[in-house]
């Protein structure tokens, strides 16, 4: 019998036999687990031999192919071979085949991911509002109600089962499991495994919950029941079993990363809060957002880099243009002499602020400055030799995330603080701010299908030139400027500013630049800090001030660094607590050492919970190639002795005890109380001591007083 | 993506170590007088790379000489200001 029903996608993927399966939830909360059919076309073309050749080739396989015309990013209209098959699974085993037969060809929409496909098939979006009628095993009809860009889209009641565990379970076995449902509560003691075991299957099957949400469910929950449990299916989808990526370790953004084993569900959402990237800052509503504009489903984007969602944006925007998307990429760099490159192969503008302690300073950022050039000067691969040419690929694909972006953001600043939408729009804000992020970075990205490394250039040289001609602006309007770093400018004009000081200032960077200026704020001070290495070297991103209603702004501090202890970095926010009271900081210094002189007796008497004095270092090669056995590596060594397995670019959780480094809570009695006064020391004096020297650049006053050796002459002997 | 040309702080740096045998000959108070000239050039850091030169340590070699008129301009203030000072000084004394 068929049905039409009103509903939500929430997901897509294939079955092991190929067959595209639809999870949606209706308007009266049913689940539905739905068939689809979904054909794939892929496009090939190359030389007139090898195409011929492939042809005959497919067509000895019942393979069905067409001559068709398709554009091309960069060539425009070209003749391509089109090659159909019923569903995405075995489109994928005939493009492998033909890629490992015909290596020379070139392939378009060959490996989309399936999200993209969908959305481009029938313009339903995942998590959109949809119409869909069904035989009850089989999707017969879906088309759209919502756009992914519509500032409130409607969604679905969702059913969330959180697990917890009471420690890390890599360091000792749990006891038992925390889980919440609603308003329900559970503890499930892991002995006896039989009742555990029972205990869990019978809570899954009452809440049928829509999402688990773990801590370490990657990591050791997952594998745990699969060990224990093998028969036991965490899916909603009985034709699936748990998917499991492997551990791996890697580099990216100049920093050796490691992403835990990941275990994904079908037809529910599997996400651990320990082993997703961007989830502690937006949420499931922020990985929902990204779902939303992007089609990759929600336990992806939870858990990978926005760079993959951006991919997946300008895939659909092609798909939906009929533009072909390249396999793998094709534009090279192009060639050019040294200087051109010289001149070119630069980032943004960083200046070396002026060191110093400086009261009523503004701060004023360019609103996304990136996309937003990007769009405004139409930078796209294939306008780049066409400035003039019709909006890019690229700068359509970002014109609605950042329209929806700003939306959301005034949205945010016209709602009453205590609204209980905030936390949401906040998240979905910020989750599409990171998809901005890193929009630009993706131009120059080697693998970036539409990527090439000369747009890129093309937009920090832009950059570079807004920021001085904001720099100009200021300087005419009499601003000294104190510091520049890539999209923002710190201003300070002598006898103090409010913000109808700097509005003109706005005002003229706005007409001058035609991007969007934000005053992200007046500090009521502010202060630069040098280099730790060298006191006359300023540096570019150690800073801390308190803007004028008591928030304060912190950069290259420790507080801010992952491998900071807690207490440490709590008595550096105490201090900044204690300054921010004062017009000018240099006031309460000493109230700050009375603190900090507690602290430390507080530690002395172990008085300090241990808890607080855990320390996180990030391994950055294997443990076996460290030369010296310094704390990561001995800590490396301890938890490679209980059986874990320890691979670069893991957080290692440890403490200094006076036997050296131990990765179990000590007593407070075995802490190295020493080793942890030092830390505490440094950090207090990271902020301090400059504001109690006076300011050392630009000048060096210190250097002019060096006393000159004196080589008074030899007396001449006389008679000479 | 990889940078394929050396930031400016590396460069600067090179430049600097390659000086060592430079430094290494002068007397104790000439070289702290030296590191003075080439931190000073470290403020400009943006302005150099600005300068975009196949050398760049010229661009700093000017933002030295840049730091040091400043220096030679307080100095002319102050030592104006003093004159001044004693003027008035030579002035109250005399009548």
């Amino acid at each position: 019998m068929k049905v039409e029903c009103l509903g939500w996608l929430m997901d897509v993927y294939l079955r092991p036999d190929g067959t595209p399966m639809l999870w949606l939830i209706d308007q009266t909360g049913k689940r539905w687990l739905l068939r689809m059919h979904l054909p794939v076309t892929f496009y090939v073309t190359g030389g007139r031999a090898d195409l011929r050749q492939a042809w005959r080739y497919l067509s000895s396989r019942s393979v069905s192919c067409e001559r068709q015309d398709r554009k091309d990013l960069f060539r425009g209209q070209c003749p391509v071979m089109a090659v159909t098959l019923p569903d995405p699974a075995s489109a994928q085993a005939v493009y492998h085949d033909l890629r490992r037969n015909f290596p020379l060809l070139d392939y378009y929409d060959a490996d989309l991911p399936l999200g993209v496909r969908l959305a481009g098939h029938t313009g339903v979006h995942l998590l959109g509002q949809c119409r869909f009628t069904t035989d009850g095993e089989q999707i017969l009809m879906l088309s759209p109600l919502d756009s992914p860009w519509d500032l409130d889209p409607s969604a679905p009641s969702l059913r969330i089962l959180e697990v917890e565990l009471p420690d890390d379970p890599h360091l000792s076995p749990p006891a038992w499991l925390d889980l919440r449902f609603q308003t329900f509560r559970y503890r499930l003691s892991l002995e006896p495994l039989r009742a555990f075991g029972a205990n869990l299957r019978a809570l899954l099957s009452r809440f049928d919950p829509d999402v688990i949400l773990t801590d370490y469910g990657d990591t050791w929950l997952f594998p745990f029941l699969q060990k224990v449990f093998p028969e036991f299916n965490l899916n909603r989808d009985p034709g699936m079993a748990v998917a499991v990526r492997p551990a791996r370790t890697l580099f990216a953004y100049g920093q050796v990363l490691y992403r835990g084993e990941q275990a994904f569900l079908f037809g529910r959402w599997h996400i651990d809060r320990r082993n997703a990237a961007l989830f502690g800052e937006i949420g499931l509503e922020g990985a929902m957002e990204l779902a939303r504009v992007t089609q990759l489903g929600v336990q992806e984007t939870a858990r990978k880099s926005p760079g993959a969602g951006i991919t997946a944006m300008q895939m659909l925007t092609a798909l939906q243009e009929g533009v072909l998307i390249p396999a793998v990429k094709q534009q090279a760099e192009s060639p050019r002499t040294l200087s051109d490159l010289i001149r070119a192969d630069r980032g943004g503008m960083i200046y070396q602020p002026l060191v110093g302690v400086y009261r009523h300073v503004a701060e004023i950022d360019f609103a996304s400055m990136y996309p937003s050039i990007m769009v405004q000067a139409n930078i796209s691969p294939e306008t780049l030799a066409h400035p003039d040419a019709p909006p890019g690929l690229i700068p359509r694909t970002l014109t609605p995330l950042l329209r929806k972006r700003l939306a959301l953001k005034q949205r945010l600043q016209t709602l009453d603080p205590r609204d209980e939408r905030i936390a949401g729009l906040k998240a979905r804000q910020s989750a599409l701010k990171w998809l901005l992020v890193v929009c630009f970075g993706y131009l120059g990205y080697k693998n970036a299908r539409f990527g090439k490394v000369e747009s890129h250039e093309k937009v920090t040289a832009l950059s570079r030139e807004l920021l001085l001609q904001a720099k100009e602006l200021a300087e005419e309007q009499g601003f000294t400027v104190l510091h520049m770093y890539v999209d923002s400018l710190f201003v300070h004009r002598e006898g103090g500013l409010c913000r109808e000081d700097v509005a003109p200032l706005l005002e003229a960077i706005q007409a001058r630049t035609s991007i969007g200026v934000t005053l992200e704020g007046i500090y009521r001070w502010l202060v630069f800090l040098p280099s730790r290495q060298d006191g006359r070297t300023p540096v570019p991103n150690r800073y801390f001030g308190v803007f004028e209603d008591g928030t304060l702004k912190v950069r290259g501090l420790a507080l801010r660094r992952h491998d900071t202890c807690a207490f440490a970095a709590s008595v550096q926010g105490e201090i900044l607590r204690i300054l921010a009271q004062a017009e000018d900081p240099r006031e309460r210094v000493a109230d700050a050492r009375v603190l900090v002189q507690r602290e430390l007796q507080r530690l002395s008497r172990g008085q300090i919970p241990p808890a607080v004095l855990k320390v996180a270092v990030k391994l950055s090669r294997a443990p076996e190639s460290f030369r010296k056995p310094g704390p990561a590596a001995q800590a490396a060594r301890l938890l490679a002795e209980r059986g874990v397995a320890v691979r670069a670019g893991m957080r290692l959780h440890f403490w200094f005890t006076r036997q050296g480094v131990s990765v179990d809570m000590p007593a407070p009695s075995m802490v190295d109380v020493d080793r942890y006064a030092r830390l505490v020391q440094r950090a207090a004096e990271e902020i301090l001591q400059p504001l109690e020297s006076p300011p050392p650049v630009p000048f060096q006053p210190r250097l002019l007083f060096v006393p000159l050796p004196v080589h008074p002459l030899a007396p001449i002997p006389e008679g000479q | 993506m990889g940078r394929t040309v050396p930031t400016l702080t590396r460069q600067l740096n090179e430049t600097e170590a390659a000086l060592q045998g430079f430094r290494r000959a002068l007397r104790r108070s000439d070289q702290l007088l030296l590191d003075a000239l080439l931190a000073s050039a470290r403020p400009h850091l943006a302005a150099i790379t600005a300068s975009e030169m196949l050398l760049p340590f010229e661009a700093a070699l000017l933002a030295m000489l840049l730091e040091q008129s400043r220096r030679v301009m307080l100095l002319e203030q102050e030592v104006q200001h003093l004159q001044q000072e004693i003027a008035l000084l030579r002035r109250n004394h005399e009548g």
